[in-house]
Protein backbone atom coordinates (compact mmCIF):
# COMPACT_ATOMS: atom_id res chain seq x y z
CA UNK A 1 0.00 0.00 0.00
CA UNK A 2 1.46 3.46 -0.44
CA UNK A 3 0.95 6.68 1.29
CA UNK A 4 1.15 9.30 -1.24
CA UNK A 5 2.40 12.52 0.79
CA UNK A 6 4.57 14.52 -1.61
CA UNK A 7 1.71 16.04 -3.71
CA UNK A 8 3.88 19.34 -3.71
CA UNK A 9 6.01 17.50 -6.16
CA UNK A 10 3.35 15.80 -8.50
CA UNK A 11 -0.64 15.13 -7.70
CA UNK A 12 -2.54 12.20 -8.52
CA UNK A 13 -4.55 13.20 -12.13
CA UNK A 14 -8.02 13.46 -10.70
CA UNK A 15 -10.28 10.59 -12.06
CA UNK A 16 -12.84 13.27 -13.96
CA UNK A 17 -9.97 14.66 -15.37
CA UNK A 18 -8.48 11.00 -17.05
CA UNK A 19 -12.03 10.53 -18.57
CA UNK A 20 -12.46 14.44 -19.34
CA UNK A 21 -9.14 13.70 -21.47
CA UNK A 22 -9.53 10.41 -22.71
CA UNK A 23 -11.89 11.45 -25.97
CA UNK A 24 -8.48 13.94 -26.93
CA UNK A 25 -6.44 10.80 -26.76
CA UNK A 26 -9.10 9.01 -29.17
CA UNK A 27 -11.49 9.95 -31.61
CA UNK A 28 -10.75 14.06 -31.31
CA UNK A 29 -7.62 13.99 -32.34
CA UNK A 30 -8.04 16.98 -33.96
CA UNK A 31 -5.73 20.38 -34.64
CA UNK A 32 -7.38 22.76 -32.83
CA UNK A 33 -6.23 25.42 -34.89
CA UNK A 34 -7.87 23.76 -38.38
CA UNK A 35 -10.44 24.88 -40.35
CA UNK A 36 -12.56 21.60 -40.82
CA UNK A 37 -15.37 21.42 -38.10
CA UNK A 38 -13.42 18.60 -36.71
CA UNK A 39 -10.95 20.83 -35.67
CA UNK A 40 -13.19 23.56 -34.48
CA UNK A 41 -15.27 20.94 -32.37
CA UNK A 42 -11.73 20.51 -30.30
CA UNK A 43 -11.14 24.25 -30.23
CA UNK A 44 -14.40 25.11 -28.60
CA UNK A 45 -12.85 22.33 -25.94
CA UNK A 46 -9.74 24.06 -25.73
CA UNK A 47 -11.44 27.42 -24.69
CA UNK A 48 -14.06 26.02 -22.85
CA UNK A 49 -10.67 25.09 -20.99
CA UNK A 50 -9.46 28.34 -21.17
CA UNK A 51 -12.80 29.76 -18.99
CA UNK A 52 -12.44 27.12 -16.74
CA UNK A 53 -8.72 28.14 -15.45
CA UNK A 54 -9.65 32.15 -15.89
CA UNK A 55 -12.51 31.23 -13.61
CA UNK A 56 -10.59 29.36 -10.93
CA UNK A 57 -8.40 32.24 -10.79
CA UNK A 58 -11.09 35.18 -11.55
CA UNK A 59 -9.66 36.93 -14.52
CA UNK A 60 -10.87 37.01 -18.18
CA UNK A 61 -10.59 33.57 -20.52
CA UNK A 62 -8.29 36.25 -23.18
CA UNK A 63 -5.69 36.66 -20.27
CA UNK A 64 -4.95 33.12 -19.94
CA UNK A 65 -1.83 31.42 -22.19
CA UNK A 66 -1.30 27.79 -21.91
CA UNK A 67 2.00 26.42 -21.94
CA UNK A 68 3.79 23.30 -21.23
CA UNK A 69 4.10 23.74 -17.34
CA UNK A 70 5.32 26.06 -14.52
CA UNK A 71 8.70 26.07 -15.60
CA UNK A 72 7.69 27.49 -18.76
CA UNK A 73 5.10 30.16 -17.12
CA UNK A 74 8.21 31.08 -14.70
CA UNK A 75 10.65 31.28 -17.72
CA UNK A 76 8.53 33.38 -20.23
CA UNK A 77 7.05 35.53 -17.96
CA UNK A 78 10.26 36.66 -16.60
CA UNK A 79 12.62 36.53 -19.58
CA UNK A 80 9.57 37.74 -21.49
CA UNK A 81 9.02 40.78 -19.86
CA UNK A 82 12.62 41.76 -18.76
CA UNK A 83 13.22 41.72 -23.25
CA UNK A 84 11.02 44.20 -23.26
CA UNK A 85 13.84 46.22 -21.24
CA UNK A 86 17.53 47.36 -21.96
CA UNK A 87 20.15 45.99 -20.83
CA UNK A 88 21.17 46.81 -16.96
CA UNK A 89 17.16 46.55 -16.26
CA UNK A 90 16.68 44.80 -12.46
CA UNK A 91 14.91 41.98 -11.44
CA UNK A 92 13.42 41.53 -8.21
CA UNK A 93 12.79 38.51 -6.44
CA UNK A 94 12.96 36.28 -3.37
CA UNK A 95 15.82 33.96 -2.11
CA UNK A 96 13.40 30.87 -1.57
CA UNK A 97 12.10 30.87 -4.72
CA UNK A 98 11.67 27.82 -6.94
CA UNK A 99 14.67 26.45 -8.92
CA UNK A 100 12.60 27.75 -12.09
CA UNK A 101 12.55 31.51 -10.96
CA UNK A 102 15.93 31.22 -8.66
CA UNK A 103 17.93 30.05 -11.46
CA UNK A 104 16.63 32.70 -13.99
CA UNK A 105 17.67 35.33 -11.76
CA UNK A 106 21.49 33.45 -11.28
CA UNK A 107 21.74 33.32 -15.06
CA UNK A 108 20.53 37.24 -15.29
CA UNK A 109 23.93 38.52 -16.26
CA UNK A 110 24.33 36.09 -19.38
CA UNK A 111 20.20 37.21 -20.10
CA UNK A 112 20.78 41.23 -20.09
CA UNK A 113 19.46 41.83 -16.70
CA UNK A 114 20.10 42.13 -13.35
CA UNK A 115 19.00 40.71 -9.96
CA UNK A 116 18.38 41.25 -6.69
CA UNK A 117 16.99 38.81 -3.92
CA UNK A 118 14.87 39.63 -0.93
CA UNK A 119 15.56 38.21 1.81
CA UNK A 120 13.28 35.93 4.24
CA UNK A 121 13.16 35.72 8.20
CA UNK A 122 12.71 33.09 10.41
CA UNK A 123 9.40 32.20 9.79
CA UNK A 124 10.06 31.98 6.03
CA UNK A 125 8.15 35.41 5.51
CA UNK A 126 9.49 38.27 3.22
CA UNK A 127 11.36 41.13 4.52
CA UNK A 128 9.16 43.82 3.72
CA UNK A 129 12.15 46.51 4.36
CA UNK A 130 14.41 44.64 2.45
CA UNK A 131 11.57 44.48 -0.27
CA UNK A 132 10.70 48.15 -0.08
CA UNK A 133 14.58 49.15 -0.47
CA UNK A 134 14.73 46.69 -3.45
CA UNK A 135 11.87 48.44 -5.34
CA UNK A 136 13.90 51.87 -4.50
CA UNK A 137 16.05 50.42 -7.13
CA UNK A 138 13.43 51.11 -9.67
CA UNK A 139 13.09 47.47 -10.82
CA UNK A 140 11.35 46.20 -14.47
CA UNK A 141 10.10 43.13 -12.80
CA UNK A 142 9.38 41.51 -9.30
CA UNK A 143 8.88 37.93 -9.16
CA UNK A 144 7.53 36.94 -5.77
CA UNK A 145 5.79 33.12 -5.18
CA UNK A 146 2.39 33.18 -4.03
CA UNK A 147 3.38 30.07 -1.83
CA UNK A 148 6.42 28.00 -0.96
CA UNK A 149 6.94 24.76 -2.53
CA UNK A 150 9.32 23.32 0.74
CA UNK A 151 7.44 25.45 3.15
CA UNK A 152 4.32 26.18 2.55
CA UNK A 153 4.78 29.83 3.73
CA UNK A 154 2.23 31.99 1.48
CA UNK A 155 3.56 35.64 0.78
CA UNK A 156 0.96 38.22 0.82
CA UNK A 157 0.87 38.83 -3.27
CA UNK A 158 -1.52 41.22 -3.04
CA UNK A 159 0.37 43.86 -1.18
CA UNK A 160 3.20 43.03 -2.51
CA UNK A 161 2.72 43.46 -6.09
CA UNK A 162 0.93 47.20 -5.11
CA UNK A 163 4.24 48.22 -3.58
CA UNK A 164 5.66 46.91 -7.36
CA UNK A 165 3.53 48.88 -8.67
CA UNK A 166 3.50 52.30 -7.05
CA UNK A 167 7.58 51.69 -8.06
CA UNK A 168 6.43 51.55 -11.33
CA UNK A 169 7.43 47.34 -11.72
CA UNK A 170 5.32 44.39 -13.13
CA UNK A 171 4.75 41.91 -11.07
CA UNK A 172 4.70 38.26 -11.78
CA UNK A 173 3.52 35.39 -8.99
CA UNK A 174 4.94 31.71 -9.08
CA UNK A 175 1.72 30.78 -7.94
CA UNK A 176 2.09 26.98 -9.20
CA UNK A 177 2.01 25.31 -5.50
CA UNK A 178 -1.01 27.76 -4.68
CA UNK A 179 -3.70 27.71 -7.20
CA UNK A 180 -5.80 25.13 -6.19
CA UNK A 181 -5.42 24.68 -2.91
CA UNK A 182 -6.24 28.60 -1.41
CA UNK A 183 -8.34 31.07 -3.52
CA UNK A 184 -7.03 33.19 -5.81
CA UNK A 185 -8.78 36.36 -7.17
CA UNK A 186 -7.08 38.16 -9.86
CA UNK A 187 -10.50 40.71 -10.18
CA UNK A 188 -9.35 42.19 -6.40
CA UNK A 189 -5.37 41.34 -6.61
CA UNK A 190 -5.42 43.56 -9.92
CA UNK A 191 -1.47 44.02 -8.91
CA UNK A 192 -0.83 41.50 -10.24
CA UNK A 193 0.12 41.27 -13.69
CA UNK A 194 1.39 38.12 -14.65
CA UNK A 195 0.73 34.12 -12.63
CA UNK A 196 2.05 31.02 -13.37
CA UNK A 197 -0.08 27.69 -13.34
CA UNK A 198 1.17 24.11 -13.01
CA UNK A 199 -1.29 21.36 -14.10
CA UNK A 200 0.34 18.43 -12.20
CA UNK A 201 0.27 20.37 -9.03
CA UNK A 202 -3.69 20.02 -9.05
CA UNK A 203 -4.74 17.08 -10.38
CA UNK A 204 -3.81 17.81 -14.14
CA UNK A 205 -1.46 16.33 -16.01
CA UNK A 206 2.30 16.51 -16.21
CA UNK A 207 3.25 18.59 -19.38
CA UNK A 208 0.33 21.46 -19.16
CA UNK A 209 0.33 24.68 -17.37
CA UNK A 210 -0.70 28.59 -17.97
CA UNK A 211 0.13 31.95 -17.38
CA UNK A 212 -2.26 34.34 -16.53
CA UNK A 213 -1.22 37.83 -18.37
CA UNK A 214 -2.92 40.43 -17.60
CA UNK A 215 -4.69 42.78 -20.29
CA UNK A 216 -2.30 45.57 -21.76
CA UNK A 217 0.76 43.83 -20.28
CA UNK A 218 3.55 43.44 -22.96
CA UNK A 219 5.18 40.29 -23.11
CA UNK A 220 7.90 38.80 -25.89
CA UNK A 221 6.55 35.89 -27.63
CA UNK A 222 7.66 32.98 -25.65
CA UNK A 223 7.93 30.17 -28.70
CA UNK A 224 7.80 31.26 -32.27
CA UNK A 225 5.75 29.70 -34.81
CA UNK A 226 2.70 28.75 -35.77
CA UNK A 227 1.11 31.99 -34.33
CA UNK A 228 -0.81 29.89 -31.54
CA UNK A 229 -2.08 31.75 -28.67
CA UNK A 230 -2.17 35.05 -30.51
CA UNK A 231 1.29 34.79 -31.74
CA UNK A 232 2.91 34.71 -28.09
CA UNK A 233 3.52 31.15 -27.93
CA UNK A 234 3.36 29.09 -30.71
CA UNK A 235 2.93 25.18 -31.08
CA UNK A 236 0.19 23.08 -31.90
CA UNK A 237 -2.28 22.81 -28.86
CA UNK A 238 -1.73 20.50 -26.31
CA UNK A 239 -5.78 19.42 -26.49
CA UNK A 240 -5.71 16.65 -24.12
CA UNK A 241 -3.67 18.27 -21.24
CA UNK A 242 -5.16 21.65 -21.97
CA UNK A 243 -8.76 19.92 -22.10
CA UNK A 244 -7.17 17.98 -18.80
CA UNK A 245 -5.96 21.25 -17.06
CA UNK A 246 -9.57 22.67 -17.22
CA UNK A 247 -11.31 20.24 -15.84
CA UNK A 248 -9.19 20.39 -13.01
CA UNK A 249 -9.49 23.39 -12.67
CA UNK A 250 -13.23 23.40 -12.70
CA UNK A 251 -13.16 20.42 -9.97
CA UNK A 252 -10.80 23.22 -7.48
CA UNK A 253 -13.44 25.56 -8.28
CA UNK A 254 -16.39 23.42 -7.13
CA UNK A 255 -14.24 22.01 -4.24
CA UNK A 256 -17.05 22.43 -0.77
CA UNK A 257 -16.87 25.16 1.71
CA UNK A 258 -15.10 22.65 4.13
CA UNK A 259 -12.07 20.79 1.73
CA UNK A 260 -9.33 23.90 3.02
CA UNK A 261 -10.27 23.08 6.77
CA UNK A 262 -11.01 19.27 6.48
CA UNK A 263 -6.72 19.60 4.71
CA UNK A 264 -6.20 21.81 7.28
CA UNK A 265 -7.71 19.50 10.16
CA UNK A 266 -5.24 16.54 8.41
CA UNK A 267 -2.02 18.48 8.60
CA UNK A 268 -2.53 19.82 12.28
CA UNK A 269 -3.30 15.73 12.81
CA UNK A 270 0.41 14.95 11.47
CA UNK A 271 2.32 17.91 12.99
CA UNK A 272 0.44 16.81 16.88
CA UNK A 273 1.39 13.05 15.63
CA UNK A 274 4.77 14.38 14.81
CA UNK A 275 5.70 16.71 17.65
CA UNK A 276 4.45 13.84 20.36
CA UNK A 277 5.49 10.79 18.56
CA UNK A 278 9.17 11.83 17.58
CA UNK A 279 10.96 13.73 20.14
CA UNK A 280 13.72 16.27 18.75
CA UNK A 281 10.85 17.43 15.76
CA UNK A 282 9.92 20.46 15.09
CA UNK A 283 7.47 22.17 12.30
CA UNK A 284 9.42 24.72 10.39
CA UNK A 285 7.55 28.42 10.04
CA UNK A 286 4.90 27.06 12.17
CA UNK A 287 3.74 30.26 13.12
CA UNK A 288 3.63 31.17 9.39
CA UNK A 289 0.52 31.75 7.27
CA UNK A 290 1.20 28.74 5.31
CA UNK A 291 -0.69 26.48 2.80
CA UNK A 292 -2.97 24.13 4.44
CA UNK A 293 -1.52 20.95 2.87
CA UNK A 294 2.09 21.64 3.55
CA UNK A 295 4.44 20.92 6.51
CA UNK A 296 7.91 20.39 6.67
CA UNK A 297 9.17 18.92 9.77
CA UNK A 298 12.82 18.37 11.60
CA UNK A 299 13.97 15.23 12.66
CA UNK A 300 16.96 16.64 14.52
CA UNK A 301 20.29 14.07 14.39
CA UNK A 302 18.64 11.66 11.62
CA UNK A 303 19.57 12.82 8.28
CA UNK A 304 16.66 13.17 5.81
CA UNK A 305 17.47 10.61 3.16
CA UNK A 306 17.48 7.77 5.59
CA UNK A 307 14.72 8.81 7.02
CA UNK A 308 13.16 8.65 3.60
CA UNK A 309 14.46 5.25 2.84
CA UNK A 310 12.61 3.92 5.65
CA UNK A 311 9.66 5.51 5.04
CA UNK A 312 9.86 4.47 1.76
CA UNK A 313 10.03 0.62 2.64
CA UNK A 314 6.80 1.01 4.22
CA UNK A 315 5.35 2.86 1.24
CA UNK A 316 5.08 6.24 2.60
CA UNK A 317 6.24 8.51 -0.45
CA UNK A 318 7.58 12.10 1.07
CA UNK A 319 10.71 14.44 0.10
CA UNK A 320 13.07 16.25 1.19
CA UNK A 321 14.40 19.71 0.23
CA UNK A 322 18.17 18.47 -0.25
CA UNK A 323 19.72 15.43 -2.31
CA UNK A 324 23.20 13.48 -1.29
CA UNK A 325 23.68 13.03 -5.33
CA UNK A 326 26.48 14.42 -6.88
CA UNK A 327 29.00 14.20 -4.44
CA UNK A 328 28.07 17.45 -2.75
CA UNK A 329 24.67 17.93 -0.50
CA UNK A 330 23.59 21.19 -0.84
CA UNK A 331 21.33 22.17 1.97
CA UNK A 332 17.92 23.45 0.70
CA UNK A 333 18.14 27.14 0.03
CA UNK A 334 14.37 27.72 1.54
CA UNK A 335 15.92 26.19 4.93
CA UNK A 336 19.36 27.98 4.59
CA UNK A 337 17.46 31.29 3.44
CA UNK A 338 15.65 30.88 6.78
CA UNK A 339 18.97 30.80 9.12
CA UNK A 340 18.44 26.98 9.47
CA UNK A 341 21.95 25.35 9.31
CA UNK A 342 22.78 22.81 7.20
CA UNK A 343 23.12 19.87 10.15
CA UNK A 344 19.11 21.11 10.92
CA UNK A 345 18.15 21.49 6.92
CA UNK A 346 19.65 17.74 6.02
CA UNK A 347 17.21 16.08 8.85
CA UNK A 348 14.13 18.31 6.93
CA UNK A 349 11.23 16.15 5.41
CA UNK A 350 8.40 17.50 3.61
CA UNK A 351 5.11 16.03 3.55
CA UNK A 352 2.37 17.29 1.56
CA UNK A 353 -1.23 16.37 1.16
CA UNK A 354 -3.76 16.59 -1.22
CA UNK A 355 -7.61 16.56 -1.27
CA UNK A 356 -7.03 12.56 -1.63
CA UNK A 357 -5.22 12.02 1.57
CA UNK A 358 -7.36 10.55 4.48
CA UNK A 359 -6.82 10.18 8.33
CA UNK A 360 -6.08 6.45 8.03
CA UNK A 361 -3.18 7.13 5.76
CA UNK A 362 -1.81 10.04 8.10
CA UNK A 363 -2.20 7.68 10.89
CA UNK A 364 -0.35 5.10 8.83
CA UNK A 365 2.74 7.16 7.94
CA UNK A 366 2.59 8.74 11.39
CA UNK A 367 3.50 4.79 12.56
CA UNK A 368 6.14 4.15 10.38
CA UNK A 369 7.88 7.88 10.53
CA UNK A 370 7.81 7.16 14.75
CA UNK A 371 9.78 3.84 14.73
CA UNK A 372 11.77 5.13 11.64
CA UNK A 373 12.20 8.25 13.76
CA UNK A 374 13.46 5.97 17.03
CA UNK A 375 15.68 3.57 14.65
CA UNK A 376 17.82 5.90 13.34
CA UNK A 377 18.06 8.03 16.31
CA UNK A 378 19.43 4.74 17.81
CA UNK A 379 22.23 5.03 15.19
CA UNK A 380 22.64 8.91 15.26
CA UNK A 381 25.88 10.37 16.94
CA UNK A 382 24.33 13.65 18.00
CA UNK A 383 21.50 11.63 20.40
CA UNK B 1 15.76 6.85 -5.59
CA UNK B 2 19.03 5.35 -5.60
CA UNK B 3 19.29 1.44 -6.32
CA UNK B 4 20.92 0.14 -3.48
CA UNK B 5 21.60 -3.76 -3.01
CA UNK B 6 19.82 -6.37 -0.67
CA UNK B 7 22.63 -6.67 1.32
CA UNK B 8 23.66 -2.60 1.31
CA UNK B 9 19.68 -2.53 2.81
CA UNK B 10 20.57 -5.19 5.42
CA UNK B 11 22.95 -3.01 6.89
CA UNK B 12 21.26 -0.24 6.99
CA UNK B 13 17.65 -1.25 8.17
CA UNK B 14 19.97 -3.95 10.79
CA UNK B 15 23.14 -1.95 11.38
CA UNK B 16 26.08 -4.70 12.97
CA UNK B 17 27.95 -2.96 15.77
CA UNK B 18 25.60 0.43 16.98
CA UNK B 19 27.00 1.90 19.55
CA UNK B 20 30.27 3.11 21.64
CA UNK B 21 32.38 1.06 24.01
CA UNK B 22 33.46 2.09 27.54
CA UNK B 23 37.05 2.69 28.17
CA UNK B 24 37.44 1.85 24.48
CA UNK B 25 41.46 2.04 23.36
CA UNK B 26 40.79 4.17 20.00
CA UNK B 27 37.97 6.55 19.37
CA UNK B 28 37.55 9.19 16.56
CA UNK B 29 34.43 11.49 16.02
CA UNK B 30 34.45 12.35 12.28
CA UNK B 31 32.36 14.57 9.62
CA UNK B 32 32.55 15.23 5.90
CA UNK B 33 31.27 18.98 5.96
CA UNK B 34 30.60 18.33 2.19
CA UNK B 35 28.02 16.27 3.66
CA UNK B 36 27.26 17.21 7.03
CA UNK B 37 27.53 13.71 7.93
CA UNK B 38 29.22 12.68 10.98
CA UNK B 39 30.45 9.85 12.89
CA UNK B 40 31.58 8.20 15.94
CA UNK B 41 33.58 4.98 16.58
CA UNK B 42 35.05 2.81 19.18
CA UNK B 43 37.97 0.57 18.93
CA UNK B 44 38.70 -2.17 21.87
CA UNK B 45 42.15 -3.89 20.77
CA UNK B 46 43.10 -6.92 22.71
CA UNK B 47 47.05 -7.45 24.05
CA UNK B 48 47.89 -8.83 20.14
CA UNK B 49 46.53 -5.83 18.59
CA UNK B 50 43.72 -7.32 17.14
CA UNK B 51 40.39 -5.00 16.78
CA UNK B 52 38.15 -7.09 19.65
CA UNK B 53 35.05 -4.97 19.20
CA UNK B 54 33.82 -1.99 17.18
CA UNK B 55 31.39 0.40 17.73
CA UNK B 56 30.09 2.93 15.90
CA UNK B 57 26.82 5.63 15.44
CA UNK B 58 26.36 7.35 12.35
CA UNK B 59 24.52 10.64 11.24
CA UNK B 60 24.14 9.96 7.01
CA UNK B 61 22.19 8.83 4.33
CA UNK B 62 21.78 4.58 3.92
CA UNK B 63 24.81 4.61 2.13
CA UNK B 64 26.64 5.73 4.53
CA UNK B 65 25.08 3.65 7.39
CA UNK B 66 25.92 0.24 5.62
CA UNK B 67 29.32 1.00 4.87
CA UNK B 68 29.87 1.64 8.19
CA UNK B 69 28.19 -1.44 10.02
CA UNK B 70 29.89 -3.49 6.62
CA UNK B 71 32.90 -2.03 7.65
CA UNK B 72 32.51 -2.84 11.47
CA UNK B 73 32.24 -6.58 10.56
CA UNK B 74 34.98 -6.55 7.99
CA UNK B 75 37.67 -5.42 10.66
CA UNK B 76 36.41 -7.25 13.26
CA UNK B 77 38.69 -9.82 14.73
CA UNK B 78 41.22 -8.54 12.29
CA UNK B 79 44.92 -6.99 12.73
CA UNK B 80 44.77 -2.94 13.38
CA UNK B 81 47.51 -2.90 10.50
CA UNK B 82 45.46 -4.85 8.17
CA UNK B 83 42.29 -3.21 8.84
CA UNK B 84 43.88 0.36 8.14
CA UNK B 85 44.64 -1.73 4.28
CA UNK B 86 40.82 -1.91 3.74
CA UNK B 87 39.58 0.31 0.45
CA UNK B 88 36.46 2.13 -0.04
CA UNK B 89 36.12 -0.16 -2.88
CA UNK B 90 36.17 -3.43 -0.64
CA UNK B 91 32.95 -1.74 1.58
CA UNK B 92 31.24 -1.15 -1.70
CA UNK B 93 32.31 -4.87 -2.80
CA UNK B 94 31.26 -6.59 0.29
CA UNK B 95 27.82 -4.50 0.44
CA UNK B 96 27.17 -6.02 -3.15
CA UNK B 97 28.13 -2.74 -4.81
CA UNK B 98 26.65 1.21 -4.67
CA UNK B 99 25.95 3.96 -7.07
CA UNK B 100 28.74 5.60 -7.77
CA UNK B 101 27.68 8.63 -6.48
CA UNK B 102 27.57 7.35 -3.41
CA UNK B 103 31.19 6.33 -2.81
CA UNK B 104 31.99 8.88 -1.10
CA UNK B 105 29.40 8.31 1.75
CA UNK B 106 31.43 5.29 2.14
CA UNK B 107 34.85 7.30 2.73
CA UNK B 108 33.53 8.81 6.40
CA UNK B 109 33.50 4.96 7.53
CA UNK B 110 37.26 4.59 6.76
CA UNK B 111 38.39 7.68 8.21
CA UNK B 112 36.84 7.32 11.34
CA UNK B 113 38.55 3.66 11.68
CA UNK B 114 41.63 5.14 10.58
CA UNK B 115 41.07 7.87 13.10
CA UNK B 116 40.48 5.81 16.19
CA UNK B 117 43.15 3.24 15.59
CA UNK B 118 45.44 6.45 15.26
CA UNK B 119 43.96 7.08 18.79
CA UNK B 120 45.04 3.78 20.01
CA UNK B 121 48.39 3.99 19.00
CA UNK B 122 48.76 7.47 19.91
CA UNK B 123 47.88 5.96 23.53
CA UNK B 124 49.74 3.38 23.14
CA UNK B 125 53.29 5.32 22.17
CA UNK B 126 52.57 8.18 24.49
CA UNK B 127 52.24 5.36 27.29
CA UNK B 128 55.47 3.07 26.02
CA UNK B 129 57.54 6.45 25.89
CA UNK B 130 56.49 7.63 29.52
CA UNK B 131 57.02 4.53 30.52
CA UNK B 132 60.80 4.56 29.04
CA UNK B 133 61.12 8.14 30.79
CA UNK B 134 60.61 6.92 33.95
CA UNK B 135 62.76 3.79 33.74
CA UNK B 136 65.63 5.53 32.01
CA UNK B 137 65.52 8.57 34.61
CA UNK B 138 63.83 7.00 38.05
CA UNK B 139 62.78 9.20 41.03
CA UNK B 140 64.30 8.49 44.32
CA UNK B 141 61.24 6.45 45.00
CA UNK B 142 61.54 4.03 42.49
CA UNK B 143 61.31 0.57 43.88
CA UNK B 144 64.68 -1.67 43.49
CA UNK B 145 63.49 -4.04 41.55
CA UNK B 146 62.47 -1.78 38.61
CA UNK B 147 65.85 -0.02 38.50
CA UNK B 148 67.10 -3.15 36.57
CA UNK B 149 63.40 -3.60 34.47
CA UNK B 150 62.98 -2.61 30.92
CA UNK B 151 59.47 -1.65 28.49
CA UNK B 152 59.28 -4.30 25.61
CA UNK B 153 56.45 -2.80 24.54
CA UNK B 154 53.26 -1.18 25.14
CA UNK B 155 49.10 -1.32 24.37
CA UNK B 156 47.21 2.25 25.39
CA UNK B 157 46.20 0.75 29.00
CA UNK B 158 49.45 -1.69 29.87
CA UNK B 159 52.91 -1.50 29.25
CA UNK B 160 55.10 -5.07 29.54
CA UNK B 161 57.81 -4.87 32.15
CA UNK B 162 60.97 -7.67 31.49
CA UNK B 163 63.36 -8.41 34.15
CA UNK B 164 66.32 -10.45 34.96
CA UNK B 165 65.44 -9.80 38.43
CA UNK B 166 61.87 -10.83 40.05
CA UNK B 167 59.27 -8.33 39.72
CA UNK B 168 56.81 -8.20 42.63
CA UNK B 169 53.36 -7.33 41.96
CA UNK B 170 53.35 -4.24 44.29
CA UNK B 171 56.37 -2.96 42.52
CA UNK B 172 54.23 -3.01 38.96
CA UNK B 173 51.20 -1.37 40.58
CA UNK B 174 53.59 1.11 41.76
CA UNK B 175 54.32 1.51 37.87
CA UNK B 176 51.01 1.06 37.11
CA UNK B 177 50.04 3.98 39.57
CA UNK B 178 53.11 6.21 38.57
CA UNK B 179 52.29 5.60 34.72
CA UNK B 180 48.40 6.45 35.07
CA UNK B 181 49.24 9.79 37.20
CA UNK B 182 51.65 10.34 34.20
CA UNK B 183 49.59 9.92 30.96
CA UNK B 184 46.38 10.87 32.87
CA UNK B 185 44.60 7.29 32.15
CA UNK B 186 43.88 4.17 33.90
CA UNK B 187 46.47 2.24 32.67
CA UNK B 188 48.93 -1.22 34.24
CA UNK B 189 51.84 -2.67 34.55
CA UNK B 190 52.27 -6.11 33.68
CA UNK B 191 55.20 -8.47 33.23
CA UNK B 192 56.04 -9.55 30.20
CA UNK B 193 56.69 -13.43 30.58
CA UNK B 194 57.95 -14.17 26.98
Amino acid sequence: MTVYLDNNATTMPAPEVREAMLPFLGDMYSNASSFHSFGTAVREAVEQARSRVAALIRARPEEVYFTSGGTESDNWAIKGAMARHGSGALLVTSAVEHPAVLEIASASGSLGFESVLVPVDSGGNADIEAYRRALEREPALVSMMMANNETGVIFPVGELADLAHQAGALFHTDAVQAVGKVPVDLEARTGIDLLSISGHKLHAPKGIGALFVRRGVDLEPFMHGGHQERGLRSGTYNSPGIVGLGMAAELAASLPEEAHSRLLELRTRMEIGILERCPGSAIVARESDRLPNTLTAIFSGVESESTLMMLDMEGVCASSGSACSTGSKDPSHVLKAMGIGSNLSNSAIRFSLSRYTTADEVDLALDVLERAIAKLRRISPYV
Amino acid sequence: MWKYSEKLMDHFMNPRNVGEIEDADGHSEVGSPQCGDAMTLDLLVDDDENIEDVRFRTFGCAAAIASASALTEMVKGEKIGQALDIRNRQIADYLGGMPPEKFHCSVMGREALTSAVADYMRKRDELERAARELLASPPDDIPDALRAARITRAHSKHVWVASEADLPEPDLEWLGLRLSGLTGRRVEARRDET
